[in-house]
């Protein structure tokens, strides 16, 4: 290493290039995974109705027990576009608690706290 | 999620293989406002996302929650515009860039300058101690210590500067003051940076 000094832009642009190198990728809270995927289909219904819950199912995705319920009741096609998060219990845990004492199948908010 | 599961096997281990879709597919399935899809496009990159703003938004962590979620909302509004020029993840994080550097416009107007008009600048510190201190192990610890050490409107020009690479001009524009003004608070969150890290 060079025993000159080095100018003051220089030695900052690199410490700011070796702490970005050693940077590590922090876990996102899953509280805070939560929260944005809420923000993010409420978003998303302002411009429409979200998909299908048969045609979510069809593209691979599974359906966690309140939608494949609420898919197979008796109810017309705009109803089964309904956004069954906005009115569980999971989605304000998941919201709140880090993390949320939630454990079924296919609930994204399950999800989120394991990965 | 192990990255050899698919997203069906990763909540219910007997459902069919279905593979991981790529940027590509993923995006075209959150267009379709597909309820799945988009919890996993949050999943998939939201960790990138966070780090990258709890790193630029140090010591004042406490904004990263709002800006992943504009920085998710944002996308989802310019998501039509997704080429697949670079991957989701390159493109979440140029979004993330606007984003941080709104906060920075905004608060640089906002805080308070510490000693902008009384005080004299403070006699430079020979950096031939720091060069050598870089490459020490701890330099990433220290300098995030150091950033949250200093007052914010330091820490704030130091990461718009050195870690997002803006040149005074551009910051200067931004936040509405002169180039030379903004050197000059530059050069004093320069100097308490370098002297909070040699009194460590």
């Amino acid at each position: 290493m060079s025993n000159k000094p080095l100018q003051d832009d220089e030695f900052f642009s690199r410490l700011a290039q070796k702490t970005e190198a050693g940077a590590e990728v922090k876990r996102a809270p899953s509280r805070l995974r939560a929260k944005t995927y809420s923000a993010l289909i409420r978003r998303q219904q302002k411009s429409g109705p979200l998909l299908h819950l048969a045609e979510t199912r069809r593209a691979g995705h599974g359906l966690c027990v309140f939608e494949s319920f609420w898919e197979h009741m008796p109810l017309g096609s705009a109803a089964k576009c309904f956004n069954c998060c906005s009115i569980c219990h999971a989605r304000l845990l998941g919201e709140k608690v880090e993390p949320p004492p939630i454990y079924w199948g296919h609930c994204p908010y399950v999800a989120f706290k394991k990965t | 999620m192990d990255p050899t599961q698919t997203r069906a096997q990763a909540t219910q281990p007997h459902a069919p293989v279905v593979p991981e879709p790529s940027d590509e597919q993923l995006v075209l399935e959150v267009l379709r406002k597909d309820r799945k899809a988009t919890a996993e496009f949050v999943n998939r990159h939201a960790d990138h996302v966070y780090s990258y703003v709890r790193r630029r938004l140090i010591p004042h962590t406490e904004f990263a929650d709002d800006l992943v979620q504009e920085v998710f909302l944002a996308a989802w509004e310019n998501l039509e515009k997704f080429r697949g020029e670079s991957s989701l993840r390159t493109w979440l994080l140029g979004i993330a860039r606007h984003k941080v550097e709104d906060h920075y416009r905004k608060r640089l107007r906002e805080v308070q300058v510490p000693g902008e008009e009384e005080s004299p600048l403070p006699e430079p510190v020979d950096p031939h101690s720091i060069e050598e201190a870089i490459e020490q192990e701890q330099a990433i610890k220290k300098t995030q210590e150091i950033l949250a050490g200093l007052p914010e409107a330091y820490s704030l020009v130091l990461l718009w500067r050195y870690w997002e690479k803006r040149s005074l001009s551009e910051i200067a524009v931004s936040i509405g003051k002169t180039e030379k003004a903004v050197e000059r608070l530059l050069a004093r969150a320069r100097e308490q940076f370098k002297r909070k890290w040699h009194e460590q």
